[in-house]
């Protein structure tokens, strides 16, 4: 099992045969000003091209946070942090964000919201891409049907959609599914699985859940409580396709999950 | 849902019914005089004979109130948004306008009356004073009221602050400014009438006074009527347009 502690040292990027897709290198974060509270003390990782990478750690440790500082919408102290080559200043292209509330916008049909990111953009969505979209996030049916008339699953399946529609390299997803029932919530996994391995993206998850991020993940960084410092990177060396059920049983996935639980302090 | 609203009306219509039969009754049995309390019958006759002077005035009412509600509108939408996107503004104009709002605009009709005259400025004026305030604060109320979450969201995609502005804060106020004009509207009304009754030589407030004073009771109740009319068409035309924006965010 490749579990890398993190010692607190220099950040030197990591050399890969893959491309690093987003570079963090020594960030703190401190809300109020120097002297305010440490979000995130000297937090430092790589994440290559294409990676599926999960962030874990206990609630209030900064990961949404370290998100935050991923999708440029905070500004930070200390360190650096660079995505797809660029010094990460304010929003940036080719990045979609996917937040823990859907954030539909309610006088929106279901084919507004999901253009709405592209609208903004001064994208052209077509027809037939709109129509690949609608059945890829099995909404067939509900294109006129506004965000109230949905249900949670499918209100996250349009705010990821929305996300989608614009071909980002980069997708931010913060807790995304943390509202749903086990049977959405694996559903949905599924669902994005499928769509991260059709278009190899990026993607940078956050979850408080232990085996959401087994089961999906490439590697897994562990925050520690407050002030956020990154414990351990491990890496999941599950078998691909993925599924719930079969992942789940698979003796390797019941370790991961123990392991990761005794890093993030959980008994 | 039909039969529901078809109960409502049946019994809505029964109530008022037998209002008007204990009104009718009343008269009877107490002998009151008609130039205290007129019957429905005397009153249906006044409104009938003296159609063309109601319907003159109430076009008179009725301009200055519309007048008074748009200009209200226009000014204060755009109050609202100095207050809302400029901070110099929130600190001078925001205090100035509670203490304004906090002035009996009743008291102020006379010195209006005398500054612009009895003719239709100063009544529009007094429809506008009365219209004003709830506007901005209901405005006032829609934009602040924009989930911060949405904010972040807009951010994220990077959205410019005109894209941000019609896409976004437009569509979230909307349904807090029409509730405004909710209560802006029969306000309007009112701040018609008080003008007309401080000064004026027309509209339906100056009818009320006229009747009243030469004993005319039925006629003061058609006008009275014909007041209630107005302003009761004039929100209903509000409350249609508000179901144009039948969201609330959340």
């Amino acid at each position: 099992m490749a579990v890398e502690l993190v010692q607190a040292e220099k950040h030197s990027p990591m050399k890969q045969s893959r491309e690093n897709a987003i570079s963090v290198n020594n960030i703190s974060k401190y809300f109020g000003g120097f002297d305010g509270v440490i979000a995130l003390e000297d937090v430092s990782f790589d994440i290559a091209d294409s990676e599926f990478v999960s962030i874990i750690g206990p609630s209030g440790c900064g990961k949404s946070t370290m998100l935050r500082l991923l999708a440029g919408l905070i500004p930070y102290e200390k360190g650096d942090i660079t995505m797809l080559g660029q010094h990460v200043d304010g929003g940036m292209d080719g990045v979609g964000m996917v937040f823990q509330t859907d954030n539909l916008l309610p006088w929106l049909d279901v084919c507004a919201n999901l253009k709405l990111g592209a609208d903004i953009a001064g994208v052209t969505v077509s027809a037939a891409a709109m129509a690949e979209m609608i059945e890829t996030l099995g909404l067939v049916g509900f294109e006129k049907n506004f965000p109230h008339e949905l249900s949670g699953g499918m209100r996250h399946r349009v705010a990821i959609g929305q996300a989608l529609i614009c071909n980002p390299q980069v997708l931010l997803m913060d807790e995304p599914f943390g509202a749903l029932d086990a049977l959405t919530r694996d559903r949905l996994n599924m669902e994005l699985l499928r769509i991260w391995q059709a278009e190899k993206k990026t993607v940078v998850l956050i979850t408080h859940s232990i085996s959401e991020a087994v089961l999906l993940s490439d590697r897994v960084l562990v925050l520690s409580d407050r002030p956020g410092k990154l414990v351990a990177k491990v890496e999941i060396n599950l078998p691909r396709p993925r599924e719930p059920s079969a992942t789940r049983e698979d003796r390797l996935f019941g370790d991961y999950v123990v392991k990761l639980s005794q890093l993030m302090g959980v008994n | 849902m039909t039969k529901i609203f078809n109960r409502n009306i049946t019994d809505a219509l029964l109530f008022f019914v037998a209002l008007a039969v204990i009104w009718e009754v009343s008269i009877a049995v107490f002998d009151i005089k008609s130039y205290i309390l007129p019957s429905l019958g005397d009153i249906a006759v006044a409104f009938w004979q003296s159609w063309d002077v109601l319907m003159q005035n109430s076009v008179i009412t009725l301009g200055e109130v519309l007048l008074g509600f748009v200009s209200a509108v226009i000014l204060g939408v755009a109050i609202s948004l100095l207050i809302y996107f400029i901070p110099v503004a929130k600190r001078t104009l925001y205090p100035f306008m509670i203490a304004l709002q906090s002035i009996p605009k009743i008291g102020l009709a006379p010195i209006i009356v005398v500054w612009f005259g009895y003719g239709l400025s100063s009544k529009v004026i007094m429809a506008f004073l009365f219209a004003f305030f709830p506007i901005v604060i209901a405005t006032l109320g829609g934009l602040a009221g924009i989930p911060a979450h949405l904010e972040e969201h807009f951010r994220a995609l990077r959205s410019s602050t005109w894209n941000t502005f019609w896409r976004l804060r437009v569509p979230s106020a909307l349904p807090s400014f029409i509730d405004g004009c909710k209560v802006a509207m029969p306000l309007a009304v009112i701040g018609a009438i008080v003008g007309e009754f401080v000064g004026s030589n027309d509209g339906l407030g100056n009818l009320i006074l006229m009747a009243t004073g030469s004993s005319q009771t039925a006629l003061t109740f058609a006008a009275l009527a014909a007041v209630t009319t107005l302003s009761l068409v004039l929100f209903y035309i509000i409350e249609l347009m508000g179901r144009l924006v039948w969201w609330r965010s959340n």
